[in-house]
């Protein structure tokens, strides 16, 4: 196996007294891009900041290139971090704010203001230079934080939830611009976001955290087509969960087919709710609720009658043991 | 907080406290304290015998007096002028913040020198009149400043919904705007008195004799540790309950 | 027509303001003016400007004024200094800690003044504790007893700003600094002095005017001889009858000035353009 660029061994942590995580492994291969999902207060953000090491661990260990780093303090972890607000110095113009990594490895003046300059013009930039950090909108304000933590040369970039105080408009840039930057240098990236289609887009893979552990940690579309469990399933939207003898399937709403002449399975429409480019549908089958996304044009109407096909391409039984079964519940 | 460094930070402020109130009380009642012993050799009422023979509690209720009307009418004219500071419906509040940091900058005994001037052409001074008027040269500006702290969006949010729910303006007085603000007032009214209180120089100044428990006391400091501490004691007194009355008052459930 | 304009909300405005204003201008600018109408007029005498002239010429108001000078000096030097410390120390800890310091806030300076007597004198409680202090604290030339007073009393207070300072978005940037490489010492320098910078030398500068008109205290722990400028002027009243009042008024003027310009000073150098 290629070394890891961040490895993370059986970490537990119990900030503020009550355990958050427990038992957490995680593997980035190194110039990776990895996106980690969850429900708030999942303890993703715990997670960075042990990574970071602006928490401690109680037990386990963090490898990054295959040195260990959980006895270092945050400032010799060879990291950079990225955070939701971004918190730059006030008192400091944009180009030395970008500088101060190098400042604190002992640059001098010239130098590190070159580099810098250099940075800033990699996330489009270049003429902020000399502007103070108070004049600058959010999306800028973010984007020269960026180029800070870039700046720092890390071994592992980690970012929490950098989108998330940015207006919608402005998040496709910056989503773009983290992706390009990651993929030019192959650093090792660990992004949280708590939108899963954002998710997608910001991970080569994507991990999923519940209850302080990592469930799935994957290709974006074994996550939403191929969940390892219901709970997984759940989060990733795959709202039909049919238990039967062999265990339990999954479908997701998007790949029921409904066709008003097929027999296999019918049953009575209870809700059709449009919803801009689909309809979401929900129909009673044999007293099972089956949700399905059909396009505004076919969509049936509250009441009728209706066959439920289910693709066998697109069904996929969860893996089966006794935890998946006890989860899915047959609604 | 339960970290044992915590603990240790808690503990010594606490004695930072106690440990000097504690000795306050062990000489005020301590006839016979000869060095270098630790502890007294004989405990007595000396102390109080001697403090209460003189002017101490003509000085004591003079004091209470004073510093209660003091507060009572800063709080009544602060309250309007606070709300327009803190909702911030000023343009250039400069000029009224620097009108209000002034006379705090000042010494007090300047205040009370510069008054008494006036005071005895009025035939005024050694009047609680008078010694009202030159406290509140400073207890004013203190209280409108903490009070204007309480005030803002948050009180005229809340205001808005008593009238949108038809509230007489008195109604809303009483129901909304001064339970919303009592913690602010409370503390506000804490700290005027304590400074009317513990004022030593318009005291003197305008006092023209008339017994003010600190003046009252500084002659005894160094001269007789014992009695000292008695006053010391009686002037702490007041400080302490008015504290706990007030924490009370801020805690009430609206 | 009256009952438009006083519905006019800038008027409403005036009208909630004058009744504090009006007071402290009647109180405060009577005071300043009964200063200086005393200080050009002593007693039964016409208006001169003698009292002025022979003040500014005695060597004893020279002497009070350097003592006042420095103990407000160096008080304020070791208030910061020690605010600093506790700053430093206790901001990570919960609002019991600031709920504390503001414990010390409305002490009175004379009550802390006593206190300070009972240990600090000589035959005090800490000679008893520590044996024989090394230097003199109660009236003793330097006048460092009072420096103590007004050092307990003021730091806590500066304490308070500091931390109000280090309040919004500080731990946040201390951290973010830390994850990009910098270490404990670089970020004191860099995120943390940057910040208290601003409140400590305006809340330095308040101390610093306050201590100036120190009264009470050098009165109740201070040395006989030099004395605070406040003191002098106290002194003044019980000297000559004639023009005692009047040297008292001219000295407590001069003290009051020097306090309020220095205020303006702080109150400039707080909105220089090194942040707000």
């Amino acid at each position: 196996m290629t070394a890891a660029g961040l490895n993370c061994v059986d970490i537990a942590a119990s900030p503020g007294g009550s355990p958050v995580l427990r038992g957490l492994s995680l593997q980035i291969v190194a110039g990776g891009r990895t996106s980690l999902v969850g429900p708030s207060a999942a303890g993703k953000t715990t997670l960075l900041r042990v990574i970071a090491g602006l928490q401690p661990i109680d037990e386990g260990r963090i490898l990054v290139n295959a040195v260990a780093i959980d006895h270092l303090p945050p400032h010799r972890r060879g990291i950079a971090m990225v955070f939701q607000e971004p918190r730059l110095l006030g008192h400091l113009n944009v180009l030395d704010n970008v500088a101060l990594p190098l400042r604190a490895a002992g640059m001098p003046r010239a130098a590190r203001r070159a580099i810098a300059a250099e940075r800033l013009a990699e996330v489009g930039l270049g003429g902020l230079a000399q502007r103070r950090v108070q004049g600058l909108s959010g999306g800028e304000q973010q984007r020269v934080s960026l180029a800070r933590a870039l700046s720092a040369d890390p071994a592992l970039l980690l970012l929490d939830e950098p989108l998330a105080a940015l207006d919608p408009n402005r998040r496709g840039e910056l989503r773009r611009l983290i992706c390009d930057l990651q993929e030019q240098r192959r650093l090792t990236t660990l992004t949280v976001t708590h939108d899963r289609s954002e998710a997608a887009e910001l991970g080569q893979r994507i991990a999923l955290m519940l209850e302080g552990r990592i469930v799935q940690h994957d290709e974006p579309r074994a996550l939403f087509e191929r969940p390892v469990s219901a709970a997984v399933a759940r989060f990733f939207g795959v709202a039909n969960l049919l238990g039967d003898r062999g265990g339990t399937l999954a479908i997701r709403p998007e790949h029921v087919r409904l066709d008003p002449l097929a027999t296999d399975r019918r049953g009575v429409v209870l809700e059709a709710v449009y919803a801009g480019d689909h309809v979401r549908v929900i129909i009673d089958c044999d007293g099972r609720r089956i949700h399905a996304h059909v396009a505004p044009g076919a969509a049936p109407r509250v009441g009728e009658q209706t066959g439920v096909e289910f693709p066998p391409e697109h069904v996929w039984r969860l893996p089966s043991t006794s935890a998946a079964a006890e989860e899915a519940t047959p609604t | 907080m339960t970290e044992p460094r915590g603990r240790l930070g808690a503990a010594l402020i606490a004695a930072l406290f106690s440990v000097p109130l504690l000795a306050l009380v062990t000489r005020a009642f301590a006839d016979s304290w000869r060095a270098p012993a630790l502890v007294p050799q004989e405990l007595g009422l000396r102390g109080v015998r001697i403090a209460f023979s003189g002017e101490t509690g003509t000085a004591f209720l003079n004091s209470l007096q004073v510093a209660t009307l003091t507060v009572a009418i800063a709080l009544i004219l602060a309250w309007p002028a606070a709300r327009v500071l803190g909702e911030r419906r000023l343009r250039h509040p400069a000029t009224v913040f620097i009108l209000l940091a002034a006379p705090l900058l000042v010494p007090s005994y300047a205040v009370g020198s510069g008054l008494t001037e006036w005071f005895i052409r009025l035939g005024l001074d050694g009047s609680t009149t008078a010694l009202v008027a030159a406290h509140l040269t400073f207890v004013l500006p203190y209280v409108t400043i903490v009070l204007l702290s309480g005030f803002g969006p948050g009180l005229t949010t809340l205001e808005e919904m008593a009238r949108v729910s038809g509230l007489s303006p008195l109604r809303r007085l009483a129901l909304v705007s001064l339970p919303a603000s009592a913690p602010t007032v409370a503390a506000a009214a804490l700290l005027g008195f304590l400074v009317s209180w513990s004022d030593y120089g318009s005291s003197l100044a305008v006092g023209g004799g008339r017994p003010m428990l600190p003046v009252v006391l500084l002659p005894f400091v160094g001269a007789d540790p014992q009695v000292a501490a008695t006053l010391a004691l009686l002037f702490l007194a007041p400080a302490l309950l008015f504290l706990v009355l007030t924490v009370r008052a801020g805690r009430k459930p609206l | 027509m009256s009952g438009a304009l006083l519905r006019h909300p800038r008027v409403r405005n005036y009208a909630r303001l004058a009744p504090a204003i009006l007071t402290i201008t009647l109180l405060f600018g009577g005071a300043l003016a009964g200063a200086v109408r005393t200080s050009v007029l002593p007693l039964g005498q016409d208006a001169t400007l003698a009292t002025w002239r022979s003040l500014l010429h005695a060597p004893e108001l020279g002497d009070a004024a350097l003592f006042t000078l420095r103990t407000a000096l160096i008080s304020t030097l070791l208030a910061a200094a020690v605010a600093v410390a506790i700053a430093l120390a206790v901001w990570r800890r919960g609002t019991w800690v600031r709920a504390l310091l503001a414990l010390a806030v409305p002490i009175p300076h004379l009550l802390v003044a006593t206190v300070a007597v009972l240990w600090l004198a000589p035959g005090g409680l800490a000679e008893r504790v520590l044996g024989a202090l090394p230097i003199t604290l109660v009236r003793d030339r330097a006048g460092l007893g009072v420096v103590l007073v007004y050092v307990y009393k003021e730091a806590p207070f500066l304490a308070l700003l500091l931390l109000a300072a280090m309040g919004q978005g500080y731990r946040e940037r201390e951290e973010a600094c830390a994850a990009l490489g910098a270490s404990a010492s670089q970020r004191l320098r860099w995120v943390t002095w940057p910040t208290i910078r601003g409140p400590l030398v305006v809340g330095s500068i308040i101390v610093f005017a306050y201590v100036l008109g120190a009264f009470e205290v050098p009165l109740a722990l201070g040395p006989s001889y030099p004395p605070t400028l406040a003191e002098y002027a106290f002194n003044a009243t019980r000297g000559d009858l004639i023009s005692g009042q009047s040297t008292a008024a001219a000295t407590l003027l001069l003290t009051s000035v020097a306090a309020m310009l220095l205020a303006v000073l702080a109150v400039r150098l707080a909105k220089d353009p090194q942040g707000d």
